[in-house]
């Protein structure tokens, strides 16, 4: 497979037109066809899953490659094959670059609100690499090697799918490792938050360090875990609310620099630390 | 390093197309016209290669183009920045869903050829990902705790 290519050389288009028409057309009629559909709900008691274009897009695409439907249809693998499978790889970097102005755009204006925010809102930011002092441990348990860097450095929502695919690229055993638990995530991600703030005071933990926790930067599971807290300790909701939102903001403007500077550093040494050592390289 | 300027142009041919598609895209699913959604377009788009030259012209500082990108947004417009107001008119038409369909599209394709690997973490990454929410939710409430108890605020 031509695989070793650099990215400058991927996205080269001399002789290689044919290979972006077909890749690109095949993502402008998934995006039609998924934007067709359209946001769904669906409730499931304790909770809303809310299923976004995003993804069926990103099923649909797994879907068409050649390893899964183009086995039985032959007729897919002229469209999508291994030429622009790996083209898709540095594709996804830039078509990543228009959320992540979004972003910034979101976030700037309120900017003055961070400077007011207390201490504790800015501290409990730290408490975001829990997900590597427990998650790595876990995933290394359980037998994943380079991919448990990418699945266990954040949540994984699209900013750590941006900053892994550029650090690692999308195809590497990382950016497996991140797509993985990025698809739990919007999957499942705000079923679990649901249950999980509905019984968070069990651990006594006081409800407004629990509010705080409950943003983690994306907004559909800040909103389960606040809303179930809240419905918990009705009293306190409002404070709840306000907690959780401010919180969630927060993650939104300081969560990719802290990603980049310190749980993507951090994982990595504790993966030198308590990470299989050279023997399985892969 | 220098920059490579037929790469660089490369870069803006394609983002050029990821933005028609976003058009596209957010025109089908949010209603959004596209000609309404140009400008603004083409300001993110100057943004996106803002941070793609930043970041091959200062290869030492290991800052990914996609922090790049999002800095320079909030940089545009944070209250006090004469580009506020107009940045935020223009690129409000271009909404904020609508920009990540085309990337998880491409996403899933591009691990066409590791279906296998996923196969091999199956039941294994739901595990892992359920302790990783766990992980964030409770280090950040265990730390706030402390922090609001010795502020006495609780």
């Amino acid at each position: 497979m031509p695989e070793q290519k650099t990215e400058a050389e991927l996205i080269k288009f001399e002789g290689r037109i044919p290979i972006f028409v077909r890749l690109l057309l095949t993502v402008l009629v998934i995006v039609i066809i998924t934007e067709l559909i359209g946001t769904k709900t669906i409730n499931v008691g304790i909770a809303n899953i809310v299923l976004l274009p995003m993804l069926y897009a990103v099923v649909i695409g797994v879907l068409i490659t050649p390893d899964v439907l183009g086995k039985s249809i032959t007729a897919l693998q002229n469209i999508i094959n291994s030429e622009e499978i790996a083209l898709a790889g540095p594709l996804v970097t830039l078509a990543l670059l228009p959320l992540g102005v979004k972003y910034g755009l979101l976030v700037g204006p309120a900017i003055g609100k961070v400077v007011q925010a207390g201490p504790a809102f800015i501290l409990q930011e730290f408490g975001n690499l829990g997900t590597i002092l427990i998650g790595l441990p876990v995933a290394l348990m359980l037998g994943l090697r380079r991919e448990a860097i990418g699945a266990t450095v954040s949540i994984c929502r699209e900013p750590t799918l941006g900053i892994i695919a550029e650090r690692y690229g999308i195809n590497s055993p990382e950016g497996t490792g991140v797509l993985a638990t990025y698809l739990v995530g919007t999957v499942l991600g705000t079923i679990f938050y649901a249950l999980l703030g509905s019984i968070a005071t069990l651990t006594k933990l006081h409800p407004y360090a629990l509010a705080m926790a409950c943003g983690m930067g994306s907004a559909s599971m800040m909103t389960a875990s606040a809303g179930a807290l809240a419905a918990t300790v009705p009293e306190m909701a409002d404070t709840i609310l306000a907690y959780a939102a401010t919180s969630n903001m927060l993650t939104g403007i300081d969560g990719v620099y802290a990603e980049v500077f310190l749980a993507l550093p951090f994982v990595n040494w504790l993966y030198k630390k308590i990470g299989p050592k050279e023997g399985g390289k892969k | 390093m220098g920059l490579d300027t037929q790469k660089t142009f490369n870069q803006l041919i394609i983002m050029l197309l990821v933005g028609v598609m976003i058009l596209i895209g957010q025109r089908v699913g949010y209603g959004i016209p596209v000609m309404n959604a140009i400008p603004g377009m083409l300001i993110i788009v100057a943004i996106c290669m803002a941070s793609l030259i930043i970041r091959d012209l200062l290869p030492n500082v290991k800052f990914p183009a996609f922090a790049w990108a999002s800095l320079i947004g909030l940089i545009l417009c944070m209250p006090f920045m004469p580009t506020a107001e107009t940045v935020l008119r223009f690129t409000k038409e271009v909404n904020f869903l609508g920009t990540t369909t085309p990337i998880l599209a491409i996403a899933g394709i591009s691990v066409g050829t590791r279906i296998d690997e996923f196969k091999k973490l199956s039941w294994r990454i739901v595990i892992i990902s359920f302790v990783v929410f766990a992980g964030t939710f409770f280090g950040s409430a265990i730390i706030a705790h402390i922090i609001l108890k010795i502020q006495g605020i609780i």
